[in-house]
């Protein structure tokens, strides 16, 4: 059974235990209500009885025509109060009806008795006669009118009794439905702690279990209700994260063996792969040194085209290993202030070519969050190309800076240079990619390889603008530090 | 030059860089005896006076070691190893010069004790110049060890 169902039947059988007691409540409080009225009534009639008697005794004893008068506003005071049915019991109705018969009866006595004329006028024999019949009416009137009141006050008792009883059972129901609400509540407690409690304190234990990266823990909690569906949830849940962790484990030691053998090849590569451009290039020049004098011109020229080929082919090895140094280095993110290192690398390059008349913009305080040597790499070769790109413009202008592009900033190296044409801007970043003849200006083309690997590495994005003849544009953006 | 008895021990394996170091340095007029051995076995055999080198029993160390990295049997930084731990060649000053610069290298090599790291140019021209001035500071400039009375 489900726990929103357990709770549904507890919460009825509670909401059922409470509407009893209230209907109980509320037909003990009718019940009482009559009883107490028909009481008052019982009491008010005996009262009526006592009058009347008294009534009927004075008549009997003074022959007050006034009596007549009072009887019959007594006698209808009291048929009101016994006309109505008050009782539903068929005894108390028989006795009520007793009652009312017991009234006709002595209303109709004590007007035979008003009828009677005068004993003191009549002579002895006939007057003796009649006070005869006068005592005998009186006596029935009397032993009636007892009887009566005798029922009147059994009446009264049955209503007293009618309280009493509705109060017990009022009782009763209260404790009985009581008992039943502290039964519900203690059996909800018990099914709270037994169906929800213990078994999120499992669940507890298992999500420290899984955070603890403890794949193999499962709950296994069997039950048909919510908690058994979130068990099976989670358990499916910690599988498929277990089969996710597997296969990135395994991903991490395919990158990991990969990595090893990029780094065995990087070292093959730096110690055997320049050892022949070594021999090239050194024989080459024994052969010129040693037999110059017996060579030709052409036989010289080829073999300072050996030389230069092999010194070149040396330069593409150092930065192709350069280029995979840079995807092998551990990143060291920390605070890097752009603008001081753009301003050492525009010296490094004036001091270099001190006759060139190169105007630098540098914006100040520029700082990024990224590897600081990677950074230099970065500056180097933008600058640098930026420096040689405009090796043959009048009034070169270098500028760097940075623009807010919605919330983010954007670094740029900028220059007024030959720049290029924008269709070949794809091919720019590829490893040995160049857009001008090496003879135009020298270079291997590996420099923008190496800045995108960097910004790649960082998380971050490079992109150009540029037109020919007008200068080209890099930007650049870095994620910012997460603080945390 | 130089002292003709102060020996260089070259440790190289490729006969081509042999040749090309032993022309650099005839080329920078370094004058010294060079002693190559080809391995790293070899070159601990020399310095130790043992194997085909026993006969050398008695004769002086020689001044300076020119080491490779890249080497059959024994490498480079094994040799460097067995120099440092022997205390007869604890103190000899040992130039690595090879073609790799990489980051592993160079702190591997100066962790166990290399007195200098010197990369092989590809160019030629730059090699000799290269040599020359590891010859002018490590023959004449720097003062070596004095040389031990036990052995």
């Amino acid at each position: 059974m489900k726990i929103s169902t357990k709770g549904w039947l507890t919460t009825t059988t509670l909401l059922a235990s409470i509407g009893v007691i209230a209907g109980m409540i509320a037909w003990a409080n009718q019940e009482v209500e009559d009883a107490t009225r028909a009481r008052r009534q019982m009491t008010e009639l005996a009262r009526g009885l006592t009058e009347l008697k008294l009534v009927h005794f004075e008549y009997i004893l003074h022959h007050r025509a006034s009596a007549r008068q009072r009887e019959s506003e007594m006698a209808g005071r009291l048929d009101r109060l016994i006309a109505p049915e008050l009782f539903a019991g068929a005894e108390q109705r028989k006795t009520l009806a007793r009652l009312r018969e017991r009234r006709a009866t002595t209303h109709s006595l004590f007007e035979e008795l008003l009828s009677a004329p005068a004993a003191d006028d009549i002579n002895n024999l006939v007057g003796e006669s009649i006070r005869r019949a006068e005592s005998q009416l009186s006596s029935r009137l009397l032993v009636l009118q007892h009887d009566s009141l005798a029922d009147a006050f059994a009446l009264s008792d049955f209503s007293n009794d009618r309280i009493v009883a509705a109060q017990q059972q009022v009782m009763h129901v209260t404790l009985a439905g009581l008992a039943l609400i502290a039964l519900s509540a203690g059996a909800a407690a018990w099914l709270i702690n037994r169906n929800v409690l213990a078994p999120i304190g499992r669940l507890k234990q298992a999500t420290r279990e899984v955070a603890a990266r403890n794949w193999n823990y499962t709950l296994g909690i069997v039950s048909n209700d919510e908690v058994g569906e979130l068990s099976r949830t989670f358990d499916a849940m910690t599988l498929s994260l277990r089969t996710a962790f597997a296969q990135i484990e395994r991903s991490n030691q395919e990158l990991a063996a990969l990595n090893q053998e990029i780094e065995a090849f990087s070292y093959s590569v730096s110690h055997d792969l320049r050892t022949p451009l070594r021999s090239m290039d050194g024989f080459s020049l024994a052969l010129l040194e040693d037999y110059g004098d017996k060579l030709d011109d052409e036989a010289k020229d080829s073999l300072q085209r050996i030389r230069a080929a092999s010194q070149r082919m040396g330069r593409l090895i150092d930065e192709l290993l350069g280029l995979s140094r840079v995807t092998r280095a551990e990143l060291k993110l920390q605070s890097v202030n752009l603008s001081e290192m753009t301003r050492e690398i525009a010296d490094a390059l004036r001091q270099q070519e001190p006759q060139r008349a190169v105007e630098w913009l540098m914006e100040d305080g520029m700082k990024v969050y990224a590897d600081k040597a990677l950074m230099h790499i970065v500056m180097q070769n933008l600058l640098e190309n930026a420096w040689k790109f405009t090796g043959k413009t009048d009034k070169a202008v270098i500028r760097v800076g940075v623009l807010q592009q919605g919330g983010e900033k954007e670094f740029f190296v900028a220059d007024n240079g030959v720049g290029f044409d924008m269709a070949y801007a794809d091919r720019l970043f590829g490893a040995f990619q160049r857009l001008h003849h090496e003879s135009e200006f020298p270079g291997t083309g590996i420099g923008l390889a190496i800045v995108q690997r960097i910004f790649r590495r960082h998380e971050g994005r490079v992109r150009v603008q540029a037109q020919p003849g007008l200068g080209a544009t890099f930007f650049f953006r870095l994620k910012e530090p997460v603080h945390v | 030059m130089s002292d003709a008895n102060r020996v260089i021990l070259l440790v190289e394996d490729n006969p081509d860089d042999v040749t090309l170091t032993l022309r650099a340095f005839k080329r920078s007029h370094v004058m010294n005896p060079i002693a190559v051995a080809r391995d790293g076995i070899e070159a601990l055999d020399f310095l130790f006076a043992r194997g085909a080198y026993a006969e050398r029993a008695g004769t002086p160390l020689p001044t300076l070691v020119i080491l490779d990295l890249k080497l059959p049997k024994l490498d480079g930084l094994g040799v460097l190893k067995g120099i440092r731990a022997d205390e007869r060649t604890r103190l000899l000053p040992v130039v690595i010069l090879t073609s790799s610069k990489e980051d592993q290298d160079l702190i591997a090599g100066y962790s166990l004790g290399a007195n200098s790291y010197v990369r092989k140019p590809v160019d030629f021209a730059e090699f000799v110049e290269a040599v020359k001035v590891l010859g002018i500071y490590w023959l004449m400039t720097n003062q070596g060890p004095p040389p031990r009375a036990a052995s």
